[in-house]
C-alpha cells in the first residue's frame, strides 16, 4: 500500500526527530506515509551520516540536526511570511493551554486545593474529562484545517488525533496520556514540535 | 399527592425510584429530598419512558412533562416563559462519555432576559446568560433554540434521549462489555441564582477537611457567584466563617445538612450549593475526593464514631493509600542542611537523585548503568526518552500543566518544572536530589528515609484491624504485609 507521499530525505529527517529514535514504521506513522516509502530516504540520509542505525532504529546525528536546522528556514520560507499561518499557529497555542490543563485534570484531582494523582475510580469525573477532550478536538479541527491546507501532510495529525480519541472515549484510557502509545497527548505533542519546527518558533512557557 | 405523572417521576421526597430507573444524579437528588434537604425542585424522565421516545417524544409523554412541569411552577411561584428557568441533564445509572451536556437557563427568550435583568439589577449578566444559552443549546441539540421555552424543552429532552445512543456512549459500552438496554433518564430541575443579591451566593461544603481528615468542615462560598464561578478559580471566595458572619442562618442550616447527608451516606460529603436571597439550596452532594493521608484518618474515626464496622473501615483502604503514606521522604536532618539549588512548581511528587544531565540523549544512554536527573529548558518529544531512563526531571519553564509535567506524571517520575532561567547553568553536572513534592532541587545526594507505619496517624490501628478481620482485606494488601 501505498500513500503517494514523496518521502525526501529531509521530510524523513523531519519525521525522526518528531519521533526521536525510531523505526522506519515508526517515522511513517508519523508523517502519514509508509514504511516502503520512509526507509529509503532513512538509508539515504544514513549514507550521508545525517543519521545512524542499528538495530532496526534510526538517530539524526548533530551533523543531520545541524542540517536540518537550514533547511526549515529555505523550506519554509512562504508558510513564515503567511499571515495565515501565524493566526492559524495562536489558534492552536489557544487549544494547547486547554489541552495540558484538561491532561492535567485527567491525571490529577483536586482534594482542599492538594493535587492527588487521579485514581479513576470516579467513571462520573472520568467521563467528563473524556466528553471535554472531545469538545476540545472538534475546538481544534478548524485550526488544524487551516494548516494542513497550508501544509498538507500535517492533515496526518488530524486523523491520529481521531484515532486516539476514539480509542481513549471507549475506555482504552491509556490513549489519553499514555506515553509508550500513540495517545492523544502523544500526538498532540508530535503535532505542537512539528508546528514549532516548521514555524520557527520556540515553545511558550 | 401523587408523584408519579405516568413515567414521570416529581422528585418531592414521597419516593426514592431506583438508580436504574432515574440515573446517579437524580438518584441523589431523590435522597435529599426524602431527608428534608432544600433542594431545587425538579422531575424526572425516567429511563423507562426514554425507551420509548427514540423517535421523538409521545404526545401523551409531553403531556405528563407539562404535568410536571406545572409542579415545578408551583412550587417556585414562578412561570416557565416569564421567570422559571430550568436545567436539562442526562442521567445514567452509570456514568460514561458521549451523553448530553447539562443545558443550563432553558426556557430564557428576550422577555425573560429583560426579567432577569430587572431581578439581578445586572444587565449584563442577564445577556450573556442569555447569550450562552443559546450557544450551548445549539452545540448540544445541533440547531438555534426556538423562541418558544416549550419548544425549547421539548427538543432538548429528545437530544438528551438520543444521545444514549451516540456513537462514543456505544463505543464506550461495548468496551466496557455493558449492555445497550439501560438507557438514560432526564432530569428537568428549576434554576436558582446566587447572584440576585448581596445575600445571594455559591459555594462547595465538605464536610470534612479531605486534605488531612479533620473532622472540621470546610468551604468556600462566593458572594454573588453563580454556578461554575467557585469551580473555576477564577476569584477568590470566602471561607465559612465569613459566610456565618454574613448568613448565619444559612450557614447553620448548611451544616446541618452536611452532617445528615454525612450521617446517611457514612462518609463525607462534597455538596455544592447556592443561596438565592437568602435561602439556602442543595445543587449535588457526593463523596468526597480525598487525600491518601485523609483517607487513613477518616476510616478510623467513622469507626471511633460508631457510623462503621473495623471491616467496614478497612473495605475503603486501597493499596495505593498505602503506598502513599509510607513513600519515602527527605530524612529532616540532612534536609536542614541541604543546600538548595533551585525551586520551581512541584509537578508529579517522589523524590529522585541522580547527576544532572542536559542532554536527553545522554540521560537515555547513561540511565541504564547510574541514576541521572534530566535538566532541561523545556521538553520537546524527542526529551521522553531521557525522562523514562532518569530519577527525576526538572525545566526552566513550563507550569504544572506543560508537556514536561504530563509526560513526567504519566511516567510516575518525580518533577520540578518552571525553575526559572538559570537553573541548568546551576545545576548541570552536579550530582542533585529533586523533591517533586516540595518543588525543591537539593545539592548532593540527600539521603530519604521511609516512615515507620507507627509513625503515620490511623496506619497502626489499620493493621491490627487488619490482623484482627483477615477476611476483610486481600491477601495481598499491603495492611496485611505490615
Amino acid at each position: 500500500m501505498s500513500s503517494d507521499m514523496e518521502i525526501d530525505e529531509f521530510t524523513a529527517l523531519h519525521g525522526l526527530v518528531l519521533k526521536k529514535a525510531g523505526q522506519a514504521g515508526e517515522v511513517a506513522e508519523v508523517l502519514g506515509a509508509t514504511e516502503a516509502e520512509v526507509a529509503p530516504a532513512l538509508d539515504a540520509a544514513v549514507a550521508e551520516k545525517r543519521a545512524m542505525s542499528g538495530r532496526g532504529k534510526y538517530m539524526v546525528t548533530p551533523a543531520g540536526r545541524a542540517w536540518l536546522d537550514e533547511q526549515y528556514p529555505v523550506l519554509f520560507a512562504d508558510l513564515r511570511a503567511d499571515p495565515g499561518a501565524d493566526a492559524a499557529y495562536a489558534g492552536f497555542e489557544e487549544v494547547n493551554r486547554e489541552l495540558l490543563a484538561l491532561m492535567t485534570r485527567w491525571q490529577t484531582v483536586n482534594v482542599g486545593g492538594e493535587a492527588v494523582p487521579n485514581d479513576h475510580s470516579d467513571a462520573e469525573y472520568d467521563a467528563a474529562v473524556l466528553d471535554q477532550l472531545a469538545k476540545l478536538d472538534s475546538d481544534a479541527d478548524p485550526v488544524l484545517e487551516v494548516l494542513a491546507g497550508l501544509v498538507p501532510r500535517l492533515g496526518v495529525h488530524r486523523r491520529r488525533l481521531a484515532e486516539a480519541l476514539a480509542r481513549a472515549s471507549a475506555g482504552e484510557t491509556d490513549y489519553v496520556s499514555g506515553v509508550r502509545v500513540a495517545s492523544y497527548h502523544t500526538v498532540w505533542f508530535e503535532l505542537h514540535e512539528d508546528l514549532l519546527r516548521l514555524l520557527g518558533r520556540t515553545r511558550e512557557p | 399527592m401523587s408523584t408519579a405523572i405516568g413515567g414521570v417521576v416529581v422528585l418531592d421526597g414521597s419516593v426514592v425510584p431506583d438508580r436504574e430507573e432515574i440515573g446517579n444524579k437524580a438518584h441523589s437528588l431523590a435522597t435529599m429530598h426524602r431527608l428534608g434537604m432544600p433542594v431545587p425542585p425538579a422531575f424526572v424522565l425516567t429511563t423507562s419512558v426514554g425507551k420509548r421516545c427514540a423517535g421523538g417524544l409521545p404526545d401523551d409523554v409531553w403531556a405528563d412533562v407539562l404535568a410536571a412541569l406545572a409542579h415545578l411552577e408551583a412550587a417556585t411561584g414562578r412561570r416557565f416563559g416569564e421567570e422559571l428557568l430550568v436545567s436539562v441533564r442526562s442521567g445514567a445509572a452509570q456514568s460514561m462519555p458521549g451523553m448530553m451536556d447539562t443545558i443550563l437557563n432553558l426556557g430564557i427568550t428576550d422577555a425573560v432576559e429583560a426579567t432577569l435583568a430587572a431581578a439581578s439589577g445586572d444587565a449584563a449578566f442577564a445577556r450573556d446568560t442569555h447569550r450562552r444559552f443559546r450557544e450551548s443549546y445549539a452545540r448540544l441539540v445541533g440547531q438555534d433554540a426556538p423562541a418558544d421555552p416549550h419548544e425549547q424543552l421539548r427538543a432538548a429532552i429528545c437530544t438528551v434521549f438520543a444521545s444514549w445512543g451516540s456513537p462514543r456512549a456505544v463505543a464506550y459500552r461495548n468496551h466496557h462489555r455493558m449492555s445497550h438496554d439501560g438507557g438514560t433518564a432526564v432530569t428537568v430541575q428549576a434554576m436558582v441564582y446566587g447572584n440576585l443579591d448581596d445575600r445571594s451566593g455559591t459555594g462547595v461544603l465538605f464536610t470534612r477537611d479531605p486534605q488531612s481528615g479533620d473532622t472540621t468542615p470546610m468551604g468556600e462560598f462566593l458572594p454573588r457567584g453563580q454556578g461554575e464561578d467557585v469551580v473555576s478559580g477564577e476569584v477568590d471566595p470566602l471561607d465559612l466563617a465569613d459566610l456565618a458572619q454574613r448568613l448565619p442562618e444559612v450557614h447553620a442550616a448548611l451544616l446541618d445538612a452536611g452532617r445528615a447527608l454525612e450521617r446517611h451516606a457514612r462518609d463525607v460529603q462534597d455538596i455544592e450549593f447556592t443561596v438565592e436571597r437568602g435561602r439556602l439550596y442543595l445543587l449535588q452532594t457526593r463523596v468526597a475526593k480525598r487525600s491518601a493521608r485523609a483517607a487513613l484518618k477518616l476510616a478510623v474515626d467513622f469507626v471511633g464514631e460508631g457510623v462503621l464496622t473495623p471491616a467496614e473501615a478497612l473495605a475503603r483502604i486501597r493499596p495505593d493509600h498505602v503506598a502513599t503514606v509510607l513513600r519515602p521522604v527527605l530524612d529532616p536532618e540532612a534536609r536542614a542542611t541541604a543546600t538548595v539549588l533551585a525551586r520551581g512548581e512541584p509537578a508529579c511528587p517522589g523524590i529522585g537523585s541522580g547527576r544532572a544531565v542536559a542532554d536527553p540523549d545522554e540521560a537515555a544512554f547513561a540511565g541504564e548503568d547510574e541514576d541521572v536527573v534530566l535538566v532541561r529548558h523545556a521538553t520537546s518529544p524527542e526529551d521522553v526518552h531521557g525522562m523514562i531512563a532518569a530519577r527525576a526531571v526538572c525545566t526552566e519553564v513550563g507550569g504544572r500543566t506543560s508537556h514536561a509535567a504530563v509526560v513526567s506524571r504519566e511516567l510516575g517520575c518525580p518533577a520540578v518544572v518552571g525553575c526559572g532561567e538559570g537553573m541548568l547553568a546551576a545545576v548541570e553536572g552536579r550530582t542533585v536530589t529533586v523533591d517533586g513534592t516540595a518543588g525543591e532541587i537539593l545539592d548532593g545526594i540527600v539521603p530519604v528515609r521511609t516512615p515507620e507505619p507507627s509513625e503515620v496517624p490511623a496506619l497502626a490501628r489499620l493493621v491490627a484491624w487488619a490482623k484482627e478481620h483477615p477476611d476483610a482485606v486481600a491477601a495481598d494488601h499491603p495492611l496485611v504485609a505490615l
